[in-house]
């Protein structure tokens, strides 16, 4: 049992699992009851659909964001500038989308969708071509992107709110056949995403290229691998992510302000590290970031379904990524311990 | 008695004997010689001295006291000092502050940056060097650096100075400038130990060198007296008989590289020569001669190489290493961990690293295609690892390289580089890969086979192409003999 799941999702994986899971039965069995109103039963604070589904819906914009990032973090990189992408992204669409009011639904969000994803590809662009044509490190042109997406966000909308067309909430907040009050659709996004990263990451060519570049740049140029392309790739996939989220983000909560996902990259860096990437490069997963994005959430909720004190929210999710990662190198070095023992 | 002794000092590293038993002593005011091939222990028994290395067995005796070092600054405390192959320094400081990094003069808390100027400047002058202390070190060309090193040595009050290989990265000029101090450090009384394999330098300032072979001595003797082939001689020292290993008899096929004067500024002049299909080209050379630069820049990864490359006949252009796989090329690097493998991916990811796209549909790896592909090299390779899903980090140095060669057998290159192959290697693994270099010959591939082991070279190598300081200076048919390939190498007559 132990060894089918953790080849399924790996060993650092398969525990993150066991400590969300023990977060959610101790929460279930801690939290008191209260009386739904939509079907009128009595439900536990924690176990019952709309608390489990808004988790996974906080959960979504972070994790969404998370395997962009650890697609970057893989190749040694890394992107504070996602949530600026976010931002400028939400924003413009925004901006196009008010132009277009009597456009027919079904444009207005393939427009929007088109239009999110395509700034987040573009600002990806940018970090990449200037990460690998100016030699500079990705932490430092990042942080410069970081203010100047949001800055460009910020002068475009004069600082003001914008509405999104109702046709954008809609469509985020459908509920796929569920109760009236779910809304899955950010979930389900989440998944398609988190899917299609890791199949990306582990099956594909260029997936492992990344793994290569990250591992070793110096082995993998020796051993012919386009490293330019390959480095300006990741970045490009972060900005999509960011795109990606932000259509939903900005879909669901109805409007886009340049002061969206403000601080996001260090929570998006934060999950992907829990879930197992090496800021080191060549190592990371896209389903440990989701789990990883989720663990910081479900600790957020714990907090809240169990009475405890707010104020120490910060300090409670600081310990767990320190402790996490602490935890994920303390077993790599047993694991390479246990392989050098093997071999004498 | 000597002035500085060691005594049957013995020193083991992984796989190698670097010394056994080895006595020399060294007399007051005399400039001593350690000389042998590389890999001979002369560099080790230098950083045994300059409390580098800690020897297993054996003692060092300096003015009659037996001392034992823990560390370079017990060495240095009794007054012997290193003047390193690699420069060992805070680049990004003065000079005056390298000068001064053990111990910083201090006014009360602060740094006393006056007294760190005038001390560097009293130990730059007391060897001549026109240097100026408040100069970042890292902005000194490598020979002015060299010369801070020996300062700082002299100023720290040694009494022996051991030069480690001091030239390899001087020009003509400045090799025969640091002679000339060294001579002048002798007059006033200093002891120098020079560790080199350059001929000419032993005999312009050596009194006495001592010949190490396979860490063993061979002999210490007066340089008054001794030719250069009686030298040249005790540092071969095998029976000559003994390289003359069976060469396969393979056909020499096609033509399947030229090169036309390919040159690399401040790396090599510019070099022309042939490889058929079935030959195995040694390149011959003492350490930076040149050769490892020669691959790279066949191999794409030198942007300011120059000068012509065909490839069976027709005039091609490699400009980086997706260039040279293109034109059948492959490159076994000198440097495994760093060049060869990415140690954080399985034996089977590394294998397949270069050939992904043989192993795709539209871009998705086909895990059986890629299994069996992996499967097949590291069998012929016989890697000795539980399975082709172990990390490579894992696997001892000779199974590594056999991963880098794997890599490029699954590649099927025409033309294969092979830089060092055996460096680090046990002696069964030695044996294998000298068995797949042959065969990939005699399957109508070319090898380019640069090697510091001259038997290694010799009992491998269809022809030899000799270089020596950048330039190649000789081109020999198969079995040289050991004795005319060292002359050529070391630039004796």
């Amino acid at each position: 049992m132990r060894s089918r799941a953790s080849s399924f999702f790996g060993v650092q994986q398969f525990g993150l699992v066991l400590i969300i899971l023990l977060l959610g039965v101790v929460m279930t069995i801690k939290a008191p009851s209260h009386l739904d109103r939509v079907s009128g039963h009595v439900v536990n604070n924690f176990l019952n659909p709309s608390t489990l589904i808004q988790v996974a819906t906080d959960t979504s914009f972070f994790a969404i964001m998370a395997v962009g990032m650890t697609m970057v973090i893989i190749s040694a990189g890394i992107d504070l500038s996602i949530g600026s992408i976010y931002a400028l992204a939400a924003v413009l669409m925004s901006m196009q989308l008010h132009q277009m009011p009597n456009a027919s639904p079904v444009v207005q969000v393939l427009v929007g969708i088109a239009l999110s994803c395509g700034i987040g590809l573009v600002s990806g662009l940018i970090n990449g071509v200037m990460v690998c044509r100016l030699g500079v490190h990705p932490f430092i042109i990042t942080l410069g992107t970081m203010w100047v997406f949001r800055g460009i966000a910020f002068v475009e909308t004069h600082a003001m709110s914008i509405l999104v067309p109702e046709s954008l909430t809609h469509f985020a907040k459908a509920n796929l056949g569920m109760r009236r009050d779910l809304y899955p659709v950010p979930m389900v996004v989440m998944l398609v995403v988190a899917t299609v990263g890791a199949l990306f990451l582990r099956s594909t060519t260029w997936g492992r290229r990344i793994f290569a570049v990250g591992g070793n740049i110096e082995a993998a140029k020796y051993s012919g691998l386009p490293i330019n392309r390959i480095l300006t790739s990741v970045y490009v996939f972060a900005g999509l992510s960011a795109g990606i989220a932000a259509f939903v983000g900005t879909s669901f909560y109805g409007s886009a302000s340049s002061g969206d996902a403000q601080g996001y990259e260090l929570y998006v860096i934060a999950s992907a590290v829990v879930g197992g990437a090496s800021l080191n490069g060549g190592k990371g997963s896209a389903v440990g970031a989701v789990l990883g994005a989720l663990l910081i959430v479900m600790i957020r909720q714990a907090i809240r379904t169990l009475n405890l004190d707010q104020n120490y929210e910060w300090i409670i999710i600081g310990i767990a990524i320190v402790v996490s990662v602490v935890l994920d190198r303390w077993s790599t070095v047993q694991a390479e311990r246990r392989l050098v023992r093997a071999r004498q | 008695m000597g002035f500085l002794s060691v005594r049957n000092l013995s020193k083991r590293f992984p796989g190698v004997q670097a010394l056994a038993g080895v006595s020399v002593d060294i007399e007051q005011g005399s400039c001593h010689a350690l000389m042998g091939e590389n890999g001979a222990g002369k560099s080790t028994l230098g950083k045994i001295l300059a409390g580098i290395y800690q020897p297993e067995e054996g003692e060092i005796l300096f003015q009659d006291h037996v001392i034992h070092f823990q560390g370079p600054q017990d060495a240095v405390s009794v007054g012997i000092s290193m003047v390193h192959q690699e420069l060992l320094f805070a680049e990004n400081m003065t000079v005056a502050e390298n000068l001064c990094l053990g111990d910083m003069p201090r006014k009360g808390l602060w740094l006393d940056r006056k007294e760190m100027i005038r001390r560097a400047t009293q130990w730059l002058e007391s060897i001549g060097a026109a240097i100026d202390p408040q100069q970042i070190l890292g902005e000194l060309p490598i020979s002015k650096q060299q010369l801070v090193q020996i300062a700082g040595g002299i100023g720290r009050g040694a009494k022996v100075l051991i030069f480690d290989e001091p030239t390899s990265s001087l020009s003509q000029a400045e090799a025969l400038k640091l002679l000339d101090l060294i001579r002048d450090l002798k007059k006033k009384g200093l002891t120098c130990i020079y560790v080199s394999h350059r001929l000419e330098e032993i005999f312009a300032i050596c009194d006495k060198v001592t010949v190490l072979r396979d860490g063993k001595l061979v002999d210490t003797v007066k340089i008054d007296g001794l030719s250069r082939d009686e030298l040249v001689r005790m540092m071969i020292g095998r029976e000559l008989a003994a390289s003359l290993e069976e060469h396969a008899t393979t056909k020499i096929g096609e033509e399947l590289l030229r090169v036309e004067n390919l040159a690399s500024p401040g790396k090599f002049q510019p070099v022309s020569f042939t490889l058929h299909a079935g030959e195995i080209l040694g390149l011959a050379g003492l350490v930076g001669a040149g050769r490892t630069e020669i691959v790279e820049a066949l191999f794409g990864l030198d942007p300011d190489a120059t000068g012509k490359m065909f490839v069976r006949g027709k005039q091609v252009s490699v400009r980086n290493p997706i260039e040279a796989m293109q034109r059948g090329f492959g490159l076994v690097p000198e440097d495994r961990k760093h060049h060869g493998l990415v140690l954080s991916m399985t034996a089977k990811e590394n294998v397949s690293l270069p050939v992904l796209d043989k192993v795709a549909t539209a871009g998705w790896i086909q895990n059986q295609r890629e299994r069996s592909l992996a499967q097949v090299f590291f069998d012929r390779m016989r890697v000795k690892a539980p399975t082709i899903d172990s990390k490579s980090a894992g696997l001892s140095g000779g199974n590594q390289q056999k991963l880098v060669l794997a890599k490029w057998l699954a590649a099927d290159t025409d033309v294969l580089l092979v830089d060092e192959p055996t460096r680090g290697v046990d002696v069964g693994a030695k044996a294998e890969i000298h068995n797949l270099i042959r065969g990939l010959a005699n399957e109508g591939n070319g090898v380019l086979l640069v090697s510091s082991e001259l038997p290694e070279l010799l009992s491998l190598a269809t022809r030899l192409i000799v270089m020596r300081e950048g330039s190649m200076v000789g081109e020999l048919p198969a079995n040289p003999g050991e004795e005319s390939v060292m002359r050529l190498m070391a630039g004796v007559q």
